[in-house]
């Protein structure tokens, strides 16, 4: 971090998230914040690399976006390759898919929770930064550091256990999965089930109990009117996997509902801004930036009318107390984040039990006979959607994907803003005040390697601010 | 629990920064007993801790930039002291550390490493590394004989 006679603030890089960013924070001659950026500073390009690939090496291909959420990547691939073969997959196959998506946002939301996020509320937003890791939580609360171990470990040897490995595994395919699901392997995941439900409960009591002492975070991060996108089932149930898209108000109503993700490009538009190499996706008939909308387990809270699982539907019912409407502070996705992991384990439960899971049955095997397909499921950091067009010959000609990460990025940025004037004083900067806006950040639990895409041109705009903050020079590429 | 932990991490996709995957696949699909346990990874994460806490003896396979390409080099290792400020990459002292402190364990440790030659993309080993994987998984099956009085993995 460096102060450049307290006209630009720099924080490069973001720590505690996943992927590369840096924030600049903008002062004016009182010192106060007046503007305030996230750049996202790594490009990936897989839109473009994969164009004449065969559809078929997709799933595998998308798992190697993130080597934290693969397993979302390939459900979206692969719904979206089952729509070029214009196939209905076997039910084992949907629901040993739901399983492993399951299994993924357990690992990701344990790995964001305990190892990002757990140091500041365990620790305080003001502790010293060289403490405030894994490592210090292990110090000041070893069963914490172990739950998270233990939970985010549970998650990724279900992952092992059905795709035969933990990162990037390719398990998933167009038509179903490549192989069925072992008694022992059954066995074996429903064995560790008690343990982690009893961990997630603990924790959840553990941050309730914490959470008063952040009412000014919670008043101030992220906390303003946007719509709530995602996936809900057609009950209006809680759904990573599979259903039609809803879309709600700040003030809880409901804006549309049913809408096929197949059609995203009629009501979400898509913005490249110079600054940043996140898109930033806006609700169309708003158009932009009015069309910000935010996504991922607070919208998911907003959006369900019910968990469907015993234990998370309670946690559920007492979260929606914590506001009346939609829940709008960004603080309150960690909170969205551990009854997510409660239904996740109850799900998991209920799904191995299903008489069907061990059936051979899980591939349904064609030819292409469509030219686009889409595949949208619920990840855990929100509505990820894989969009494809093939060729004859079944070679990609052409592929969008909208990640989770970039539907919130606009939400990001506004809550950035908000934080910093808040908390960021220029006439005495403090590494507590940088931290919240950090933080901030960490809520969304935004995963930068993911989301990092343009719609065909990379943006690209330089500036040369002196050590007087003034700009003495931009060059820009036009888009 | 496996009384032998034989974990090989690194980056397939890197030459020679997959040599511990590699070696640990292979040992994988060589070994079939309860007392042996492989684990191929990308990375050593905090995760590691528990399944090290529970065995006797761990192994970590690895490439290394230091040295001569093809160089294998054996030795023992301890849990480090004091904790590091970045949990993103982890070494084995330090998945050790976690051991000890998060469950009281203190295992033997090994770290067997072999200099790599070329860590760009790429999905095969040097030869310089390649000729090495023999030696390297004998050097393991010692170390697992040392513990358990005979060893299970297929020559």
């Amino acid at each position: 971090m460096e102060v450049n006679e307290r006209k630009t603030i720099l924080i490069d890089p973001v720590t505690r998230i996943e992927g590369h960013s840096k924030i600049t924070l903008h002062l004016n001659e009182a010192g106060r914040v007046e503007d305030a950026r996230l750049h996202v500073t790594q490009f990936r390009g897989f839109e473009k690399f994969c164009e004449g690939r065969p559809f078929s090496e997709m799933p595998a291909l998308m798992a190697r976006i993130c080597g934290i959420c693969p397993v979302s990547h390939l459900i979206a691939s692969a719904k979206a390759c089952d729509a070029l073969l214009a196939v209905r997959i076997p039910p084992t196959a949907d629901k040993l898919r739901r399983i492993f998506g399951l299994a993924q946002v357990v690992q990701s939301h344990a790995l964001s929770f305990f190892h990002l996020s757990s140091p500041d509320f365990l620790l305080g937003m003001d502790a010293d930064p060289a403490r405030t890791n894994l490592f210090g939580v292990l110090a000041e609360n070893p069963q914490l550091a172990r739950d998270g171990i233990r939970l985010r470990q549970f998650g990724q040897q279900i992952i092992e256990r059905l795709g035969g490995k933990r990162i990037h595994p390719a398990w998933v395919v167009p038509g179903g999965v490549s192989e069925p699901l072992t008694s022992v392997n059954r066995d074996a995941i429903l064995a560790g089930v008690p343990e982690v439900l009893a961990i997630a409960e603990r924790t959840l009591e553990w941050f309730k109990s914490v959470i008063e002492r952040f009412r000014e975070e919670i008043a101030s991060f992220g906390n303003f009117p946007t719509l709530f996108l995602g996936m809900v089932k057609k009950d209006g149930g809680l759904t990573f996997y599979d259903g039609g898209i809803r879309i709600v108000n700040a003030a809880g109503g409901v804006v549309a509902n049913g809408l096929d993700p197949a059609e995203y490009s009629q009501f979400i538009g898509e913005k490249v801004e110079s600054f940043s190499y996140l898109k930033s996706p806006y609700y169309l008939p708003l158009g932009y930036p009015e069309g910000i909308y935010r996504v991922g387990p607070l919208a998911r809270m907003n959006l369900a009318d019910r968990c469907g699982t015993p234990r998370a539907d309670q946690e559920m019912a007492e979260f929606h107390e914590l506001q009346r409407a939609a829940v709008l502070s960004s603080f309150h996705y960690h909170h969205a984040r551990l009854i997510e992991v409660l239904y996740c384990l109850e799900r998991t439960e209920q799904l191995l039990n299903d008489p069907e899971i061990l059936s051979k049955h899980v591939r349904a095997i064609a030819r292409p006979n469509a030219e686009e397909g889409v595949g949208c499921c619920e990840a855990p950091r929100g509505t990820l959607m894989h969009h494809y067009r093939i060729d004859e010959q079944g070679l990609i000609k052409w592929a969008n994907l909208i990640i989770a990460t970039g539907h919130n990025s606009l939400a990001m940025n506004r809550a950035v803003l908000q934080v910093a004037k808040h908390f960021v004083r220029g006439e005495q900067i403090t590494p507590g005040m940088l931290n919240r806006v950090e933080a901030v950040i960490r809520a969304y639990d935004p995963c930068l390697s993911c989301s990092t895409h343009a719609t065909g041109a990379m943006a690209l705009r330089i500036q040369i601010i002196d050590h007087l903050g003034r700009l003495r020079d931009e060059i820009e590429r036009p888009l | 629990m496996a009384r032998v932990l034989i974990i090989g991490y690194g980056n397939p996709l890197r030459s020679d920064d997959g040599l511990g995957w590699y070696a640990a696949v292979q040992l994988f699909r060589s070994s079939a007993s309860r007392d042996v346990e492989v684990l191929p990874c990308h990375q050593l994460t905090p995760d590691l801790a528990e399944p090290v806490s529970h065995a006797d003896t761990v192994m970590f396979l690895d490439s290394t930039h230091e040295g001569t390409p093809g160089e294998l080099r054996c030795r023992e290792i301890q849990a480090a002291e004091g904790t590091p400020s970045f949990s993103h990459h982890l070494s084995p002292q330090v998945v050790l550390g976690l051991s000890r402190d998060l469950y009281g364990a203190f295992p033997h440790a090994w770290l067997l490493t072999v200099c790599g030659k070329c860590f760009e993309p790429g999905e095969s080993l040097s030869e310089e590394v390649a000729g090495r994987l023999p030696d390297l998984k004998e050097r393991v099956r010692a170390v697992t004989t040392e513990t358990l009085g005979m060893c299970p993995i297929a020559g």
